[in-house]
């Protein structure tokens, strides 16, 4: 169930891409998201989503299958996303603009057309390199390599962690609440109330933990490393593909 | 207490064990502040004004609940957690991980995810993050609680291993104490004001103050059922109620999989008014899943279940739930309204004159007065307080079927005892009970019958005695 869906794969995390450094791999995602500012053309969302889809396929040995499973619902809203803006484009009420089709009271427009389809392959990029990053990345391994190597505060970090193992929890606590809504013949679907619920027992969970971490000592001094996080030739492997990517990308939204 | 014995702290809810617990490993009153005097010194330190580090050197500590204390998303990770605050050297901390893994029985899991554990194991998991640091006190509050009967002998018996190694002094509390009691060399008994009714060795203890503990609400080892006498116990419905009247619930081949495997495969299962059924089996064998098919919240893959009747996956919610209430494991997660009227009354008419009054004597029958308990927060309520409460809207709509999900999760004695009072009062009246538990106590004490699950089937059903 939800457990499973956030699981990264065993295989993933043995990868070339398994193993680069989290946070260069964060910091190659946000570069490649600048660079599709610098342009309105589809071509390098093309080139970035291809890059992220293939790296994932091959440095990052991920299933086909899920790789699909996990882009398929978001592409969708991508989808969404450029059709709407096809629709309501501002492009579509300049008279100067060629009509491609009328739909009842809707000018269709070829600069409207474009504009769409350049926001949602923008879309479908952010979500494959989101998607190529999630499915790829040891949670474990993102902590370590943002204290160690992104110097972020420890506090926050491990904090994050266990927010994170905390998510199934609270995914079987709000089923259990619905149910619990159910046998007493209320409405079955979301209720405002459930939050109220919910949020008690995440902070119960919360304090539970902190307790549990300062009892093992934590936050009380300088911390060693079990896992010693170091850069790698592999790194800078990583990042010079990522920069050759970026390129292309940036050449191919050169106008003309 | 003398280093390397192991301390057992035996007393009701609110009698305040885990507070003492806190208090050993430095947590009360630095982190949870309050008014605190005396003196304690644990390993040559005087936790209360020693620092927080220093403390954590010395006391490792277990709490109750397992998934609440798992910091890190694998196993090894999660034992080293403990070393790396306490600033070990990699190569130190690459020797002592396996061996604390060892220690707990845990060998062969070092990548495992912590939530993908077992309870009992999740439990031993964190035993071995207390141990790793190698502390001189190891102080544990109630750690079997949340676990299967197996998961409990499994963690006692390594418990067992780690006191006759006599490397740290172990506090131990307890209230469940058939497996703790014999750990013991030294016994501290509290009453449910927080004073000690007596301290000793554990045999002593038993003779001089059997009497006083047992007032106090508290447990003392012996069969089940035997420390609050035979001839105390309420007298049984006769166990032919209701044995010539068609069942309440019956399921025929009752096969369910949630994603992956099957969960529940072809079970037959028979309940008549007033019969009181235990539903046992280890952690995963299904008790949870059947609970919710037989009451609706569930539909079978193949097989079918009859409620009075009818399909109770097909039922309106409403109609439901006044042929079926299903109570959860912790109270807790199962509140759905800000104040304890809202509680009870959710879902129902609240013009109804008659309800209203017949709700009014139940809140009253279950010691929470309406006039005292309405317009409290459910949420503040005490543990035992909170355990009734869940049962009320169930209760205030007289369903032919209550289906309990562990019951006596987090009871004492008196919260178990007043659970078997209000279930046997419903049996008498010819509602069928129908509870999932490993509670072995329990079970001796409110069964009729007990049905037992392995991997999903029926493989005994059977009277009891």
């Amino acid at each position: 169930m939800i457990v499973r869906r956030l699981e990264v794969e065993e295989r993933a995390l043995a990868s070339p891409l398994g193993r680069t450094s989290p946070l260069l791999k964060l910091a190659i995602a946000l570069a490649w998201l600048v660079t599709l500012a610098f342009s309105y053309d589809v071509r390098p969302a093309a080139v970035i989503a291809a890059a992220a889809l293939l790296a994932g396929l091959s440095v990052g040995r991920l299933a086909p299958s899920r790789l699909a499973a996990g882009v398929a619902p978001l592409w969708a809203v991508a989808v969404g996303i450029g059709v709407t803006n096809m629709l309501f484009s501002a492009a579509n009420t300049d008279p100067s603009n060629a009509v491609l089709a009328m739909i009842g009271p809707l000018r269709l427009t070829a600069a409207g057309v474009a504009g769409g389809i350049g926001v949602a392959a923008r879309v479908v990029a952010v979500v494959a390199v989101g998607v190529v990053f999630g499915q790829t990345t040891d949670p474990t391994a993102l902590v370590d390599s943002l204290v160690q190597q992104g110097r972020a505060p420890e506090r926050f970090a491990y904090g994050a962690l266990a927010a994170y193992q905390a998510i199934p929890r609270l995914a079987g606590q709000l089923g259990t609440l619905r149910e619990a809504r159910r046998t007493r013949g209320l409405r079955a679907g979301w209720h405002p109330r459930m939050l109220v619920g919910l949020l008690v027992l995440a902070i119960r969970h919360g304090d539970r933990l902190a307790l549990a971490m300062d009892a093992r000592g934590f936050g009380s001094g300088p911390r060693s490393r079990y896992r010693e996080v170091r850069w790698s030739p592999l790194d800078a492997a990583v990042a010079a593909g990522a920069l050759a990517v970026a390129v292309v990308a940036l050449l191919a939204g050169r106008p003309g | 207490m003398p280093p390397g014995g192991c301390l057992l702290i035996v007393g009701p809810s609110g009698s305040g064990k885990s507070t003492l617990a806190l208090a050993l490993a430095g947590l009360v009153p630095r982190e949870l502040p309050g008014d605190w005097t005396g003196t304690l010194e644990v390993a040559g330190l005087d936790p209360v004004s020693a620092d927080g580090p220093a403390v954590a050197a010395r006391v490792g500590l277990v709490f109750q609940d397992p998934e609440g204390q798992l910091v890190m998303d694998r196993v090894e990770d999660d034992v080293a957690f403990g070393l790396e605050c306490r600033g070990w050297r990699p190569g130190a901390m690459r020797e002592r991980v396996p061996a604390a893994l060892a220690e707990v029985g845990l060998s062969g899991l070092e990548r495992r995810r912590t939530t993908r554990l077992s309870g009992g194991q999740q439990q031993r998991l964190a035993l071995a993050g207390a141990l790793a640091p190698e502390p001189g006190v190891l102080v544990l509050d109630e750690p079997t609680a949340n676990l299967d009967p197996d998961g409990a002998r499994a963690f006692a018996a390594r418990l067992a291993r780690i006191r006759d190694a006599r490397s740290a002094t172990i506090v131990l509390v307890e209230h469940r104490v058939d497996e703790a009691w014999p750990l013991a060399d030294l016994v501290l008994a509290l009453g449910p004001d927080g004073r000690p009714i007596d301290v000793g060795a554990p045999d002593e203890v038993l003779a001089r103050s059997r009497a006083a503990i047992e007032a106090a609400g508290s447990w003392l080892p012996g069969p089940a059922g035997a420390s609050r006498g035979r001839e105390g116990r309420r007298p049984r419905p006769a166990p032919t109620v209701g044995l010539d009247a068609p069942p309440v619930l019956a399921a025929r081949g009752v096969r369910f999989a949630y994603d992956g495997p099957v969960v529940i495969d072809g079970v037959d299962l028979e309940i008549r008014p007033g019969e009181r059924v235990a539903l046992v089996g280890a952690n995963g064998s299904g008790k949870s899943t059947l609970a919710r098919l037989l009451t609706g919240l569930l539909r079978p893959l193949a097989g079918a279940v009859w409620l009075g009747g009818a399909d109770p996956s097909r039922l309106r919610a409403a109609e439901l739930a006044r042929r079926a209430g299903l109570v959860f494991p912790d109270p807790e997660a199962q509140f759905v309204a800000p104040t304890v009227r809202g509680e009870v009354l959710a879902g129902l008419d609240p013009g109804d004159r008659v309800l209203a009054d017949a709700v009014a004597a139940l809140m009253e029958r279950l010691g929470l007065p309406l006039d005292d308990f309405g317009d409290r927060s459910p949420y503040t309520l005490s543990g035992g307080e909170q355990r009734r409460l869940s049962l009320a809207p169930a209760l205030a709509r007289a369903p032919r079927l209550l289906v309990l999900d562990e019951p006596t999760f987090g009871q004492d004695r008196r919260g178990c005892e007043a659970l078997e009072e209000i279930l046997a009062e419903q049996a008498s009246g010819g509602t069928a009970v129908l509870a999932a538990t490993h509670d072995e106590r329990f079970i001796a004490s409110f069964a009729d019958r007990v049905v037992r699950l392995e991997r999903g089937r029926v493989v005994a059903d059977e009277a009891v005695a």
